[in-house]
């Protein structure tokens, strides 16, 4: 394996067809193309995925003084709020929360047993939840109407059960 | 020496039926479906954009 | 200098890789009664009420259509089909014979010691395992020794190749053994990350020798090994599609170059991508993840260099078979083979697939589909397509050839194939459809409070697309079974069943030998793997924080 074998008596050569360079110069292009597209929506506009947070412990989390103590809104006065939310089997608390349209929203989420998925509907806002960590996302919501957030990842026997409900008021 | 038998033999091939081959249909087939791969991924992409951003 | 032109299997080298097959079919037959029973739930049609006691929830179910068509059917047909590879490529038998035995019953004894707590509904965990969801250890030994048995088959294959190398230097490695090669090579490092997961948090947590286990970094570990999984799977359909294929359409490989090339890619790239599957982690900066997005991209350059590859040999077979014009070509392929419409049909199926893939990778885009439905309709088209419906076709040359028998029925194999891919477009069309409009994947929707009645239309070509799969799995499962205990001998040397080995147009040797040459490529895999990997592997084991207890679904 470490050596380059001989090559005997015969003439190598790599063998590339004019039409296949061709589109090995093609596929380049295309994925350069797609490579900037997700770029400038990422990190121009901001259509960004989820980074660490913080660390907890999942055992404490909830019960402590901490925001998960008490899950819910934190409206602020410029008219932007957070959301804590727990995630259990088979349930988010909370699980119906209710905001004016136009407002921002923080989303922190983490879990207290297994992992879980929050996903709201008709959003980007798309998390994995995982236990020991804290799911952080904000987006704007400027349509009014009903959300609903869903666990997306297997989290046992009930877990198609799993939901709650996020409603924009005009 | 078999080795170079061997490929004498198959130059002859080459040189009878290769040279005039040119992948065409294959370009064209390619050619079909990165308009697809295109026009699907970009479907998703609007879609994206379209739902709003995620900032962190 | 060049051995043998041919080299007869002996009668225990064909019954070993029989027995591989036989175990790979088994897992084949039992793992596709589970997947209707998804997809008729989906209709609201549940039949799991009917199965209890034996089967007690939807995710034992689940869990068995996942470990035994992904994980189980794959690997053993793989470690067997690449026997033939070894062997038939390089014309010589395995240098341990004894070494590969234990592999595979290694494998076995794996096999059977998972499938006993997933029987008992004691390890329902689907085929992630993600802690905190825990499972009866049995299930996590079992995992362990299939895919130890999986790396001692793939030492045997090595040890095989260097013996090889010895006895023919300066001669280019047959190309299907060498793909074969890669395979194992690429699976040894990739597999690192689920044997680490495994023996370091999820055994000694299991057996209640830790209190808990860090689920994020379990993730981490779990991607390492998950994404290259899906090239296990498909690389082994790469070695027939470029090997194989050409010569069963009537013509020769395109180029020999680049398809050594491409393989040389998918060792180089195949692992250090797995951030792709946790963009919406919490616990892996999105720097790193955008870093693993564009390595994501690099890996489909050799898949797109297959496309042309494979597809240029098939238009040279098929304008030597009298096509003409711009797509003349295509009806003038053998299709009446059974062997190779059903190959034809899956790289038809993974065209969709691997839009969906780069789809998937693009970063932020992944936020839209991440953990919907999407996502299984995907991964139906790349490991339930482009590998199944593959090894499909290749059983129907390798069952009769192994067996001595003539194939049970043509006509049957020629519609499966097609059932297969009519049923695979309808299921998985309608689950990529399902996950743009948020539907979950793992879930069953048909129970679910929340789906609105726009889904109904495609969950119910879910449950249509299931049927066929289902049907056209157990015609394949029939036909196997029906040629391998066969009464009809292959008689006399016209009914002799061959090995299809293409040349190439360029032929081998004229190949660079650099294109043989091991050392710089794993040299460069491995820095590669410890460049996209090292420093979150560090950061995350650094802070392990092993705090999770186990929670029984």
């Amino acid at each position: 394996m470490s050596e380059v074998p001989g090559d005997g008596s015969v003439q190598t050569s790599l063998h590339i067809d004019p039409y296949e360079r061709n589109w090995m110069r093609l596929t380049v292009v295309l994925l350069v193309v797609f490579a900037t597209a997700v770029t400038i929506a990422g990190f121009a506009l901001g259509f960004q995925v989820p980074s660490p947070e913080e660390r907890v412990d999942p055992n404490t989390v909830a019960i402590g003084d901490g925001p998960f103590g008490e899950p819910g809104l934190r409206a602020y006065p410029d008219g932007s709020y957070d959301l804590y939310v727990v995630a259990q089997m088979f349930s988010f608390a909370p699980n119906e929360v209710t905001i004016s349209a136009g407002s921002e929203v923080t989303f922190y989420v983490t879990s207290v047993d297994v992992q879980h998925g929050f996903k709201i509907q008709n959003t980007n806002v798309n998390m994995q939840i995982v236990p020991g960590q804290v799911s952080k996302l904000t987006m704007t919501f400027d349509e009014p109407g009903t959300y609903d957030f869903i666990c997306t990842e297997y989290c046992g026997s009930a877990h198609a059960q799993m939901y709650g409900t996020l409603t924009v008021e005009k | 020496m078999a080795v170079s038998r061997r490929k004498s033999k198959d130059m002859e091939e080459i040189t009878s039926t290769e040279e005039e081959f040119h992948p065409k249909g294959t370009v064209l087939v390619l050619a079909i479906f990165v308009l697809v791969l295109i026009l699907l991924w970009a479907t998703v992409y609007l879609i994206l954009l379209s739902r709003g951003m995620t900032t962190v | 200098m060049l051995t043998t032109p041919t080299y007869e299997l002996t009668k225990s080298e064909k019954s070993f890789i029989s027995q591989h097959l036989l175990f790979a079919f088994i897992a084949l037959a039992i793992g596709s009664l589970f997947g209707p029973l998804q997809a008729f739930e989906f209709s609201g049609v549940d039949f799991y009420p009917l199965l209890e006691p034996v089967i007690q929830s939807y995710y034992q179910g689940l869990t068995l259509h996942g470990v035994l068509n992904a994980l189980i059917f794959t690997t053993f047909f793989i470690t067997g089909f690449l026997t033939l590879t070894t062997i038939y490529g390089l014309k010589r038998p395995l240098k341990y014979p004894l070494l590969n035995r234990i592999g595979f019953w290694t494998m076995v004894v794996g096999l059977l010691m998972a499938a006993v707590p997933i029987l008992l509904n004691e390890a329902s965990v689907l085929y992630t395992f993600y802690p905190p969801l825990q499972a009866n250890v049995f299930f996590y030994f079992g995992l362990t020794l299939v895919v130890v048995g999986s790396w001692i088959e793939g030492y045997g294959f090595i040890f095989t190749w260097r013996e090889w190398r010895k006895e023919n230097p300066g001669v280019r490695t047959p190309l299907m053994t060498f793909g074969g090669l890669i395979t194992m090579v690429m699976w040894q490092l990739a597999t690192l990350g689920i044997a680490v997961e495994i023996l370091t948090m999820l055994i000694p947590w299991a057996l209640g020798l830790i209190d808990g286990a860090d689920p994020q970094l379990a993730r981490t570990y779990f991607w390492f090994t998950g994404h290259p999984l899906v090239y296990f799977w498909l690389l082994p359909a790469y070695v027939s599609w470029y090997a194989m294929l050409p010569k069963q359409a009537g013509g020769k490989l395109f180029s020999d170059s680049l398809a050594r090339i491409a393989f040389w890619l998918f060792l180089l790239l195949s692992v250090p991508l797995g951030f792709h599957h946790q963009f919406v982690d919490p616990g892996v900066p999105a720097g790193w993840k955008y870093i693993h997005a564009i390595l994501t991209y690099a890996v489909f350059f050799p898949s797109m260099i297959t496309a042309f590859t494979v597809i240029a040999s098939l238009e040279r077979a098929g304008r030597k078979r009298g096509g003409k014009g711009w797509l003349g070509w295509i009806p003038k392929l053998p299709w009446n083979d059974p062997s190779v419409s059903a190959q034809l049909l899956a790289g038809i199926l993974f065209f969709f697939g691997g839009i969906g893939g780069i789809t998937n990778a693009s970063y932020n885009i992944n936020l839209v589909i991440h953990n919907t439905a999407w996502v299984s309709g995907h991964f139906h088209l790349t490991v339930a397509s482009a590998s199944a419906l593959s090894f499909m076709g290749i059983s129907y040359w390798l069952v009769p050839y192994l067996r001595g028998r003539r194939l049970w029925s043509r006509k049957w194999a020629q519609i499966q194939t097609w059932l297969w891919f009519v049923g695979m477009l309808i299921f998985s069309n309608a689950m990529h459809v399902l996950g743009l409009l948020g539907a979950p994947r793992r879930t069953p929707l048909g129970e679910a409070p929340y789906v609105p009645d726009e889904w109904s239309g495609h969950l119910l070509r879910t449950s249509i697309g299931g049927a066929i799969l289902f049907v056209s799995a157990y015609m394949f499962v029939f036909n196997i079974a029906r040629t391998w205990w066969s009464k009809k001998l292959l008689a006399g040397p016209d009914e002799e069943v061959e090995i299809p080995v293409a040349e190439s147009v360029h032929p081998a040797q004229e190949t660079p030998a650099k294109l043989d040459w091991w050392t710089p490529w794993l040299i460069g895999t491995v820095a590669l793997i410890l460049v996209a990997y090292g420093p979150q592997l560090i950061e995350q084991i650094g802070n392990i924080d092993l705090s999770s207890p186990g929670f029984r679904p």
